[in-house]
């Protein structure tokens, strides 16, 4: 292809990403179809990779096809392999995909389709992305270390340590967090938790046939189990409609959020790794799969949006969350748009798969385009629905009325026409007794993709099956994200008290592990339990908590990526890490001190702490819920603070270095020429 | 597609008569379709830890069996047990 012929290629690719932008943007009083949103994301993420990643890797990071990677050098065929890159894509791209890109989306709705997928694209093309690559690459040339190991080295010893304190915090959180969603999901919902409770026996029959009759053939097992979760699918119908069974499996919100804590515990503690595996596999299979298949079914159905771009909510009055687009719309979509977590991802398996150093680019900023997409797809799952619908579903009783009377009032007085006629013959056709006041994201995005799904594949007649479906594989995947994390925080736990007392670090010595995973479950258990007796609904407070935590990790990724960059020598372009930085300092260090300090009782913990003691009689429940805010206030107060700490001593990094005041050197492993680009020539 | 010529050990082990006739004009199954198919196929076997246990068992030098997956279950496990799930 001619350099013009390519020339011209971009520039219809850039006019085609403007004009798709300026519709999404521009559009107002009619609804547009959700392919605007699908071209301005193709369009966005074709020329941040042909552009900003390839100035990255060639001005910036200087990948060096000439250098071997540790995936060649320490080659052991087990941590250690070099990998396709596209393999190496998948894989990684299947390790950062998980809830947080179609729960996040859905709750920022509630500002309208703009706010979010713009974030999406922005801060995707110039923060996720970035981050993911650099700090990939940077483990790389580090013989795959972790990110608090390149924060204490490239740093300093304070930078370790709150690196290591961010894990632990955003391990605790997001596991709340991801436990409330279930919890909010299956409350009330036999035929949900029906199928949930029956992937256990899948799990162990998958187990049995991976053992016993075809060991090790993991994708076959795994397609027998989703075979096995179809029908169990099936099978929930008849139990939520049979009265005799439909008891058994209709459970409130605190006998689950007790059964999903013993179940952590169990996960963390028992050796039940048997059990979990295959349903490990099982999951996801049921992700990857519905991923694609929502990717399909948006591009073949072309939905219209009925979201308006902006709602009232933008000025912070919103029901699902209080607080103004800035900064609450950028800290309730994290992992669509830049996700700390992910840097844990770059700097954990992945780097010790990457075969070449320029495939970095493709496996790091590539993947975070795809979890980007993921993303704009949740923001349509959400849209589609009319915004009354939308809002009956995801609004607390605290804020719109128990009864569905007063809800369907409310959220009508608000300008979005909702009536109970019409919610109580969508919860007929989902199967549920009621889709009032179901917070946390998740029974909204399956509704909304039952709506896609049903247009067309099967009709009305099967969008209880796909509502379900939506709900298990949420449910599902949800579930392993809680007892993968429950583990990784006992072992950095034990890890950090062998320093104390060695026995406590001897990951096979029972007492330890109990204790380990005793302290675990109770600290996320808490806010679980804090969440589910929230009588705003939980996700008020805890989401932008995740949020706040977790982009306070990015910021420490960013802080050890920027470091990087200024003692290689490459200051003058450290604005390509320095930018976001900055952007997320100023987005979660304003949502900390509003999530503390502001006056509304809504958004500000203290104040709620305030206005509960003042207006209501002592009691127990009252002493709780005060209690609860004071901590949840102390708990974003040392986050921040932390973090501000590293940032203090970064910059006295960069400072010194830029002055001369410390000569610059990097912690890389030595160059050793790569056999692969001989192998590649010959 | 430099990087799929990381995955023609399999294909290089087929006659060159018959990888001919995979790309021409009347192929039963294009060569591009099977590249992908057999890139698709091996990104799964990676997600999947089958791979693993195929580099388990050369690592060994063991064959497959109930006895060498649960070898290689347990080995697993230290490993993929620390090992975060992001959200």
């Amino acid at each position: 292809m001619t350099i013009s012929i390519r020339i011209l290629l971009w520039l219809g690719v850039a006019a085609l990403g403007a004009l798709a932008l300026g519709t999404i943007a521009l559009h107002r009083g009619e609804q547009i179809n959700a392919m605007w949103l699908v071209v301005a994301a193709f369009c966005a993420y074709a020329l941040g990779y042909r552009f900003y990643s390839k100035f990255i890797s060639a001005k910036v990071l200087a990948l060096d096809a000439q250098r071997a990677t540790p995936a060649e050098r320490l080659e052991d065929g087990r941590d250690f392999v070099p990998t396709n890159k596209w393999v190496v894509f998948g894989h990684h791209f299947a390790a950062i995909a998980g809830p947080g890109p179609l729960v996040g989306p859905v709750l920022a709705a509630q500002f309208g389709y703009l706010p979010g997928t713009l974030w999406i694209l922005i801060g995707a093309v110039f923060g996720g992305c970035v981050q993911d690559f650099v700090i990939l690459l940077f483990s790389v040339r580090r013989d795959g270390k972790s990110l608090t190991e390149m924060a204490r080295e490239e740093i300093g010893r304070v930078g370790g340590f709150v690196a290591y304190a961010s894990v632990i915090s955003i391990i605790v959180i997001l596991l709340a967090v991801a436990a409330l969603i279930v919890v909010n999901a299956l409350k009330a919902s036999p035929w949900g938790v029906f199928t949930i409770a029956m992937t256990v026996p899948i799990a162990l029959l998958m187990g049995l046939y991976l053992r016993r009759l075809r060991p090790g053939k993991v994708l076959e097992a795994s397609a027998l189990g989703f075979i096995l979760v179809m029908l169990a699918i099936w099978g929930g119908q008849w139990v939520s409609q049979t009265p005799a069974v439909a008891p058994w499996f209709t459970l409130t919100a605190s006998t689950l959020a007790v059964v999903i804590i013993i179940y952590g515990f169990a996960a963390s503690a028992l050796p039940v790794w048997l059990l979990l595996a295959p349903r490990d596999y099982l999951s996801t299979f049921v992700k990857l799969g519905t991923i694609g298949l929502l990717a399909l079914g948006i591009i073949a159905l072309r939905p219209t949006l009925h979201m308006p771009p902006l709602t009232r909510f933008i000025d912070g009055s919103g029901p699902i969350f209080a607080g103004s687009i800035f900064p609450f719309a950028f800290i309730t979509i994290a992992c669509g748009a830049i996700s700390g977590f992910h840097s844990l991802i770059s700097s954990g398996t992945t780097p010790k798969l990457i075969r070449r150093e320029p495939e970095t680019r493709m496996v790091g900023y590539g993947a975070m385009m795809a979890e980007s997409m993921v993303a704009i797809m949740a923001t349509i799952a959400a849209c589609v629905l009319e915004p009354g619908t939308y809002f009956a579903i995801n609004s607390p009783a605290g804020i719109v009325g128990q009864l569905p009377e007063a809800a369907v009032a409310t959220i009508s007085g608000w300008g979005f026409p909702v009536t109970g006629t019409g919610m109580h013959a969508l919860a007929q056709a989902v199967g549920e007794q009621t889709l009032f006041n179901r917070t946390g994201g998740a029974p909204a995005f399956a509704v909304g993709m039952a709506h896609i799904f049903s247009s067309s594949l099967g009709g009305q007649a099967v969008m209880a099956i796909w509502y379900h479906f939506a709900i298990m594989f949420e449910a599902l995947f949800i579930l392993t994200v809680l007892d993968a994390g429950t583990r990784v925080g006992r072992f950095m736990v034990q890890d950090a008290l062998g320093h104390v007392w060695k026995p406590l670090g001897r990951t096979s010595w029972y007492p330890s592990i109990l204790a380990t995973s005793a302290l675990i479950v109770a600290a996320w258990g808490s806010f679980l339990w804090q969440g589910v007796k929230d009588p705003l609904g939980g996700i008020n407070s805890l989401w932008p908590l995740f949020g706040i935590s977790n982009q306070l990790l990015a910021t420490v990724a960013l802080c050890v990526a920027t470091t990087i960059i200024v003692k290689m020598g490459k200051a003058r372009y450290s604005p390509v890490t320095l930018v976001p930085l900055a952007w997320l300092v100023a987005v979660t260090f304003t949502a900390s001190w509003q999530k503390m300090f502001d006056a509304n009782p809504r958004i500000g913990f203290l104040a709620h702490a305030r206005q509960l003691a003042s207006s209501a009689a002592p009691s127990h429940e009252i002493s709780r819920l005060i209690f609860n805010d004071r901590l949840d206030a102390t708990v974003t107060g040392v986050l921040v603070c932390m973090v501000a700490l590293i940032l203090l001593e970064s910059a006295f990094m960069w400072m010194s270095v830029l002055s001369g005041r410390m000569q610059a050197r990097v912690k890389e492993a030595p160059f050793v020429p790569t056999r692969f680009a001989a192998e590649e020539q010959g | 597609m430099s990087g799929l010529k990381n995955l023609m050990p399999d294909s290089n082990r087929r006659p060159p008569a018959e990888r001919r006739s995979a790309g021409q004009p009347g192929a039963a199954v294009p060569t591009w379709f099977a590249r992908v198919t057999r890139l698709l196929l091996s990104t799964l076997r990676e997600i999947f830890d089958e791979s693993a246990y195929s580099r388990f068992l050369a690592r060994h030098e063991m064959s497959s069996c109930p006895s060498a997956y649960a070898a290689f279950l347990r080995e697993q496990e230290g490993i993929k047990a620390r090992r975060p799930k992001c959200c």
